[in-house]
């Protein structure tokens, strides 16, 4: 954990603690320090705006009242993760697990200040994430998106590190198949893990 | 675990150490020495250019609008507002155990009850029991009682006009073997003249004075 990251971490538990004596304003702090984030992680599992929006709100409402529960052993970043990985699940099983496709998706909520090289990578990305399972983008974008290590990966998913560690290679060799290669070369590698 | 075929050890080394290095959290050897490796390594070099492109795609912001104030504000409501439906069953569940609860007490409080009424019953009928031990006392019997046994073929007229012509009434019986207990009506009557009217009486197989009897 590098020092942004600690002091990160110092403020979100000063935050939590002022949230635990119902302190609102450090509610709405912490909600808009975490929103980006967590709506590009629920992205993963869903396309519907509406789900992501019900998901974010079900993981604060969880955080406010569990505030004062919050015992250190993670992050906090790492703690808030993981009731939104949860709760994610729960509302994929209550409105189905099939994401809106990316055609559904109006071209004007796309933001317009988006440049072309970043349109162009949000292309090529999701050619390689279509092939994933929603375990193999969630780790994806935990470790690529967000820089979470195993361990913390493994906290959110509450699984062994072991299992992480195999969905991360299986998602890796995959897009390496999948993606386009920036050299032009052909895919080289196989998977080989049981 | 195996890493795909036709790779040294120190391109699984590289491959491994990847996403740490662009998350920025190997260990600065571990960092100097897949720059080295990288270095004469044409395919790993493919491979990281290919994976600081993922690295990159995947910290774009997410292409989906949600509106943090509007949901922000909703979330606020929600914490106003009662407690969702869904919060229901963590708290139901103890009422649901207070119902179960009640239930069972209601239960066993009807079988008390229930058991206390028997009981109660049992208790009066034990005062007067159907049987009689040596060492009581015999039933007091009144005075000039006369055990009678009416004939089979006696009809309940004949046998209620005998009774009222001789001023008698029935205070037990019939017993096992038909006899009837009666006694005179007024205390003052002759029990011997009656006892001599029943023996004289057509229908009327035996007629004993009680008191004489052993």
């Amino acid at each position: 954990m590098n020092e942004a990251d600690l002091n990160a971490d110092v403020a979100d538990r000063m935050l939590l603690q002022r949230m635990s004596a119902g302190d609102r304003v450090a509610l709405a702090t912490l909600y808009h320090s975490y929103h980006g984030r967590l709506c590009r992680f629920l992205a993963r599992l869903t396309r519907r705006a509406d789900v992501i929006e019900e998901v974010i709100n079900d993981c604060f409402l969880v955080t406010w009242q569990k505030a004062g529960d919050f015992r250190g052993d993670s992050r906090v970043s790492t703690w808030i993760m993981g009731i939104a990985y949860r709760c994610g699940l729960k509302a994929l099983r209550q409105h189905g697990d099939e994401p809106v496709e990316d055609d559904a998706v109006p071209e004007e909520r796309i933001p317009s200040t988006d440049p072309d090289e970043d349109r162009e990578l949000r292309d090529w990305l999701g050619k390689g994430l279509d092939r994933l399972s929603a375990d193999q983008r969630v780790v994806i974008e935990l470790v690529y998106g967000v820089g979470h290590t195993l361990e913390d990966v493994a906290t959110i998913m509450q699984c062994p590190v072991g299992t992480v560690k195999a969905r991360l290679f299986h998602a890796r060799v995959k897009l390496r198949n999948v993606l386009p290669a920036l050299a032009g070369e052909s895919p080289i590698y196989k998977e080989n893990v049981p | 675990m195996t890493f795909p075929m036709n790779t040294s050890q120190d391109c699984l080394r590289a491959w491994e150490a990847m996403p740490w290095v662009l998350q920025d959290s190997a260990t600065q050897e571990q960092s100097e020495w897949l720059k080295n490796h990288l270095a004469h390594c044409e395919s790993c070099r493919a491979e990281f250019a290919q994976q600081t492109r993922l690295r990159r795609a995947m910290s774009l912001p997410s292409d989906i609008p949600v509106d943090a104030n509007a949901g922000l504000n909703r979330l606020l409501s929600r914490l106003d507002a009662p407690m969702p439906q869904e919060s229901l069953p963590f708290r139901s569940r103890p009422r649901s155990g207070n119902w179960l609860a009640r239930a069972m007490v209601a239960a066993v409080l009807i079988q008390a009850i229930g058991i206390g009424v028997l009981g109660a019953k049992l208790l009066s009928t034990g005062n007067s029991p159907a049987y009689r031990t040596l060492s009581q006392e015999p039933s007091p019997v009144a005075s000039g009682a006369i055990r009678v046994v009416p004939d089979a073929n006696m009809t309940l007229t004949d046998w209620n006009a005998l009774l009222h012509s001789l001023q008698l009434q029935v205070v037990g019986g019939p017993n096992d073997v038909g006899a009837y207990t009666v006694v005179p009506a007024r205390s003052n009557s002759a029990t011997q003249h009656t006892l001599q009217k029943l023996r004289g009486t057509r229908g009327i197989q035996l007629a004993e004075p009680v008191a004489s009897t052993p």
